[in-house]
């Protein structure tokens, strides 16, 4: 009676969904930021592969956080 | 005749609610923007009432739980849906003019149960949609976007750390336009579908359509637009509050508040829970505030949400029930809405007039 009134499994998946979007899309967004960071930095330091490896990782975070939004909306407008 | 006439007046009612909606609530969706300098306000304005248009458009699950699952469709008369509706503007403008906490939502849902119980009784309620789709949600979502900001802070702080802080700084800012954009899409979800469940609801109260029917694309089209003008509208004179009065921030923890707002209110959205977006905007900014130091955040302003939520629904239900027994003195046509809209209207134009001589506090309300 108390889980149907609760919408218990909406509830549960909502908290999760808005868990792993929000803390996920930050987290990748913050890597993008740390590749930009240390590409910057490990070329100035003149490590061009390193600097690049960083690079490749931030690029691949962001494009994941692009992945992530799409997704999202995509699912949005698909009930 | 009688009521085709209550319908307009719904209908009208509704998109004003909808539009002031998007004029107060303009300041949450683009404060954090403005306040970390990430855009400026024309800018974010601009964007925010564009994509709480296009927002508008992508979902219809909170307008199906607001037609549906908060009173039975079946016994609910369009001149129910006029007096719930009266009574969460009349109970909005109450809490402006003397600078009370709000949720427009919440006004919205509190006015609609009210006149359905004064009208029918109890049996018109859905108690299983009002406590599971918006009772509980309401509690849950502000907390959740609390925690998932605080939560994404500590990790992007850990992450961008020992980077310089220029470029994360600009990175932070530019994730901002994204972070930003996706809120005032969120926001126009949620918020534009509660005005199309309440029209649609009328609808159907009226015989206009099924009692399965979605809202029809007119509806959506005319919900979008409102929210949207309103949005573009105003919002100035309240838009420091959420951006800095709860906390003063950076670029970092802005863009994970509005991250976490984004998704708690996108992923409600989905599952049908008409939410207080101002609630779950805040709790982000709260969020995201506590996790850096708990003294950063003005915890009043936390307060004030908690006496919103206590006292909007009895309070707007109470509203809407009295409009209810008001618009039924002059029996069942269209006289006492038409003269219920008059009384609302002189209420208005009186609560401005007397604001814009300076003479009561003005405090932002939010849905």
């Amino acid at each position: 009676m108390i889980a149907t009134i609760v919408h218990t499994d909406e509830l549960l998946q909502t908290i999760a969904a808005s868990l792993i979007a929000g803390i996920g899309v930050t987290f990748l967004f913050s890597v993008g930021i740390w590749g930009a960071g240390q590409f910057t930095e490990l070329g100035r330091n003149e490590r061009p592969l390193a600097a690049t490896a960083a690079a490749v990782v931030g690029v691949l975070a962001l494009l994941c956080v692009a992945g992530a939004v799409i997704t999202g909306i995509v699912v949005m407008t698909h009930k | 005749m009688n009521s085709d006439i209550i319908l307009i007046l719904v209908i009208a009612t509704a998109l004003a609610f909808d539009f002031t909606n998007g004029f107060h609530d303009t300041a949450n969706v683009v404060a954090t923007s403005i306040s970390t300098g990430a855009a400026r306000p024309q800018v974010a304005i601009g964007f925010a009432s564009l994509l709480n248009f296009v927002g508008a458009f992508i979902s219809i699950s909170v307008a199906a739980t607001v037609a549906k699952d908060v009173v039975d469709a079946e016994v609910i008369t369009p001149t129910i849906v006029f007096a719930g509706l009266i009574g969460a503007i009349a109970w909005n403008l109450v809490t402006w003019y003397f600078g009370l906490p709000s949720s427009s939502s919440h006004a919205l849902i509190g006015g609609v149960v009210g006149s359905a119980v004064a009208a029918v009784g109890f049996d018109a309620v859905i108690a299983e949609g009002v406590v599971g789709k918006v009772l509980i949600p309401a509690v849950v979502a502000p907390i959740l976007a609390f925690l998932v900001a605080g939560i994404a802070i500590g990790i992007s702080y850990r992450v961008v750390g020992k980077q310089r802080p220029g470029i994360v700084s600009r990175g932070y800012r530019y994730g901002q336009i994204v972070s930003g954009g996706l809120l005032a899409l969120a926001h126009g979800t949620n918020d534009a579908q509660k005005t199309m469940g309440i029209i649609t609801l009328a609808l159907i109260a009226n015989g206009t359509l099924g009692a399965e029917s979605d809202p029809p694309f007119w509806v959506i089209a005319s919900s979008a637009t409102a929210i949207a003008l309103g949005t573009y509208s105003g919002g100035w004179r309240i838009i420091k509050t959420t951006g800095t009065r709860i906390i003063k921030m950076d670029a970092a923890q802005g863009f994970s508040a509005q991250g976490a707002g984004a998704a708690v209110i996108l992923a409600s959205t989905h599952f049908g829970f008409p939410l207080s977006t101002t609630h779950v905007i805040n709790g982000g900014v709260m969020g995201s505030g506590a996790a850096k130091r708990l003294s950063a955040v003005r915890w009043g302003v936390a307060g004030n949400i908690m006496v919103a939520w206590l006292l909007t629904l009895p309070a707007a239900a109470a509203i809407g029930a009295l409009t209810y027994g008001v618009t039924r003195i002059f029996g069942t046509g269209a006289l006492g809405p038409m003269l219920v809209t008059l009384m609302a209207l002189s209420l208005v134009v009186t609560a401005f007039a007397r604001r814009a001589k300076g003479g009561a506090p003005v405090e932002a309300t939010g849905t």
